[in-house]
């Protein structure tokens, strides 16, 4: 259960990992205090999986410090997998095993154990206790991925993309059992390439890229740090360059794609007012205008270039 | 659990416990003819067969396609370590085939008549120590195998290597000697001739003690390489270096040949065995075939060439210049709608000199104490219109041996001996000893065919 100290359940400094002669980890930092939601966010081999699974103690780093638990991975795998629960990218288990059997066999492996009855219960399984695992469907399975992750009532739980190749409304389903985790003050670590995921679940996230931490902070606090501010989606009666749009005050940058201006702006109302003023200047006429603000992938593309999903 | 997911699935059901009893009834039924005898030969065989089969195909190859798939990472998240693995599956796998040597025990008993020649204690050690072994056999392919494919590549050279030169298939007598040699290297020889020697030679499992203690040593080394070179994830890829080191889980089994070979009777232990199972089998078919009434031969159940000929025999006039020949042949349809008759033909072709040449066919047999009193006996006959004599020699020598002549026509007709031809001329008891029925055919030369069916006591 939450640790109640305040220091940090999970330290990682200066992080190395290679694989031949890819360099998985270029020296990540990053610190999760007890009761945090912490989300590794970042594109398809960037390290999250690795940086994971180091703290499960299924790799070994090639140098850097890790403590988890208070313990080395490396070192005491065995106590700490006592205290961690773990949820793998995909989860196989034997196709005839049932989904009761799964839980009670694995919470057979620890010295304390979860009901399993409330796990079947809050995880939405209790009608499925007796179905075969190849009977599941993919929300099912990952349900019961979740379930196991929680099978020994840990402290710290370390979820590897835990919605990757569902459809949006499983991945919400999926998002509200894991803010229960946040609710019971439970420490997790989560790894997603989803945006939305990152937002709504984690406190902080840390955004990876090559290996390296390239940002990290609230989602407000790195979106807030953004240069490129609000984004307005504006559409006009007569076209106009972009580059126009982009001298207007308040205009960070301005883009055209199929007739729709991206506008960037900080701060938004001024950027509006301008608009406008441009606008009857010009003997133009504004059709359609969305105001969104910025996301972490805005955040992500100023600081690469490149979209997350790309 | 592997138990209950093994009850789930219909194929490894099959595999486990329906297919072993099929390969029961093929060798007992094939191999050894229903012959009690010949199935206690070939008991051995099967259960190693069926300890063999849970080694490499059930054991070994369920830990590599546990690997491939990807269902051993999520244990690996679990505090358990590899030895707790590969332990629990070695115990599963034991525990799930213990079924089935019972299974096989109680078939054979029931459906073959055979007498488990040991203890069950001996049956039991015979049996752990065997699927031990076996178990180490599939759990180092495992180990060293990085993908499914590998370790079919292994297995099934090592298999076929093991299931025809170790005697599981093929009794090691009549392989080629230096085949025999090299199956001494093998460990299936181990557990199959152990089998036999204990079942068949009535010898006691200390006799084989060294031969368990190699199994032994190879299955603990095949648990020791599968610990260590336990693998969690198809990504982890095993070194040259470890394959290299895994070659001497051998070891012992190149001790153990060179030992044997050693020794010197190694082959005609195994040879000695073979042959006593052959006498108990050909005794048994005998009195098999004396079971349906009091019928002596009918020919219809099949019958190996090798055994019909030890109790019919041709034998000619002899000498260096006799000419005649006679051969034995099983001939379709037989007397009274039976399916087969044995066919004795021949020439007859007189040497230079005043004898006129013969040939002639004897049948051995014996009387039971079943069969009672002295009795007659009688025979369906048909040829080809040429004279034959049939006489009865008894065990011991008398003066004079009554002789009855006959001339078989083209029709099935019975030639019936008095029941005074199977007294002995001392008056006691006729059971018990060999009698020769003796029919021959010495006229004018020429060629000659008898067919003969329905031999039997009247």
């Amino acid at each position: 259960m939450p640790n109640e100290n305040n220091s940090a359940l999970v330290h990682v400094e200066d992080l190395h990992k290679r694989y031949g002669n890819l360099e998985a980890l270029r020296g990540i930092t990053f610190e999760i205090k007890p009761g945090e939601v912490f989300g590794l966010l970042g594109p398809n081999g960037a390290g999250k999986t690795t940086t994971i699974e180091i703290l499960e103690g299924l790799r070994q780093p090639d140098s850097g410090t890790v403590t988890v638990c208070g313990m080395d991975p490396a070192r005491e795998k065995a106590a700490l997998k006592e205290r961690i629960g773990a949820q793998l990218q995909a989860t196989v288990l034997p196709d005839k095993i049932r989904v009761e059997e799964a839980l009670e066999l694995f919470a057979g492996f620890y010295r304390q154990s979860a009901s399993i009855e409330m796990l079947l219960e809050r995880f939405g399984l209790a009608e499925k206790r007796r179905a075969f695992f190849e009977k599941l469907s993919g929300g099912q399975r990952q349900r019961l991925a979740l379930a196991l992750a929680l099978v020994n009532n840990p402290e710290l739980v370390l979820l590897d993309e835990p919605t990757v190749g569902l459809d949006a409304q499983l991945r919400r389903d999926i998002y509200a059992l894991i803010e229960q985790f946040h609710t019971e003050g439970r420490t997790t670590l989560l790894t997603t390439h989803y945006i939305e995921e990152a937002e709504r679940l984690c406190d902080r996230v840390a955004i990876l890229d090559h290996g390296l931490v390239i940002a990290m902070g609230t989602p407000r606090e790195l979106v807030q740090s953004s240069g490129k501010g609000t984004r307005l989606e504006v559409r006009l009666a007569q076209p106009v360059l972009p580059d126009r749009l982009k001298q207007l005050d308040a205009v960070v940058d301005c883009r055209e794609a199929e007739g729709t201006y991206f506008l960037h702006a900080q701060p938004p109302a001024r950027a509006v007012a301008a608009l406008i003023r441009f606008l009857e200047a010009e003997g133009n006429a504004l059709l359609d205008l969305h105001i969104t603000p910025p996301t972490l992938e805005d955040v992500f593309v100023e600081m690469t270039g490149r979209r997350l999903e790309e | 659990m592997t138990i209950r997911l093994v009850m789930r699935t219909k194929v490894a059901l099959f595999f486990t416990f329906l297919f072993p009893i099929i390969f029961l009834f093929v060798y007992s039924g094939l191999f050894a003819h229903g012959n009690t005898a010949a199935v206690i030969y070939f008991f051995g065989p099967v259960v190693t067969l069926n300890i063999m089969g849970s080694g490499f195909w059930g054991l070994g190859m369920q830990s590599v396609m546990q690997r491939e798939r990807g269902s051993l990472r999520r244990y690996r998240l679990a505090p358990i370590g590899s030895g707790t693995m590969v332990l629990s599956s070695l115990l599963a796998n034991y525990l799930l085939g213990l079924p089935t040597i019972g299974l096989l025990v109680l078939s054979a008993m029931a459906f073959f008549r055979m007498p488990l020649r040991m203890t069950l204690l001996t049956l039991l050690v015979l049996v752990t120590v065997g699927t031990f072994a076996f178990a180490g056999f599939g759990l180092t392919i495992a180990s060293i195998a990085n993908t499914m494919q590998e370790a079919q590549v292994y297995n099934n050279v090592i298999w076929f290597a093991l299931l025809f030169l170790s005697g599981v298939t093929v009794p090691l007598p009549m392989l080629p000697h230096w085949i025999q040699r090299f199956a001494a290297f093998l460990p299936a020889t181990y557990l199959v001739t152990s089998f036999q020697a204990i079942m068949v030679r009535g010898e006691s499992l200390f006799a084989h003690g060294a031969e368990m203690l190699v199994l032994l040593v190879s299955g603990t080394s095949g648990l020791l390489f599968a610990w260590k070179l336990f693998r969690w994830e198809k990504e982890e890829k095993i070194s040259r270096r470890a394959k290299l080191l895994s070659l001497s889980f051998v070891i012992p089994f190149l001790v153990m040949g060179v030992w044997m070979n050693a020794r010197g009777n190694l082959t005609a232990a195994w040879a000695d065995t073979f042959s006593l199972m052959s006498r108990a089998s050909s005794a048994q078919e005998e009195d098999t075939t004396r079971a349906d009434g009091n019928l002596l031969e009918d020919f219809e159940s099949p019958q190996e060439p090798e055994i019909l000929l030890k109790r019919w025999q041709i034998s000619t006039d002899g000498g260096a210049t006799a000419h005649s020949l006679g051969e034995l042949d099983v001939v379709s349809p037989g007397a009274a709608g039976t399916t087969h008759a044995l066919r004795f033909k021949g020439r007859v072709e007189p040497a230079p000199g005043p004898d006129h040449g013969y040939v002639a066919v004897r049948y051995t047999f014996s009387l039971t104490p079943r069969d009672g009193g002295p009795r007659g006996i009688q025979f369906e006959v048909r040829g080809d219109s040429r004279l034959f004599q049939v006489k009865i020699e008894p065990p011991t020598s008398a003066p004079a041996v009554p002789t009855l002549s006959f001339v078989p026509d083209s029709d099935w007709q019975t030639v019936r001996l008095p029941a005074a031809w199977l007294a002995k001329p001392d008056g006691s008891s006729s059971t018990g000893t060999t009698w020769v029925l003796e029919i021959l055919a010495d006229g004018p030369p020429g060629d000659f065919k008898l067919d003969l069916d329905e031999l039997r006591l009247y």
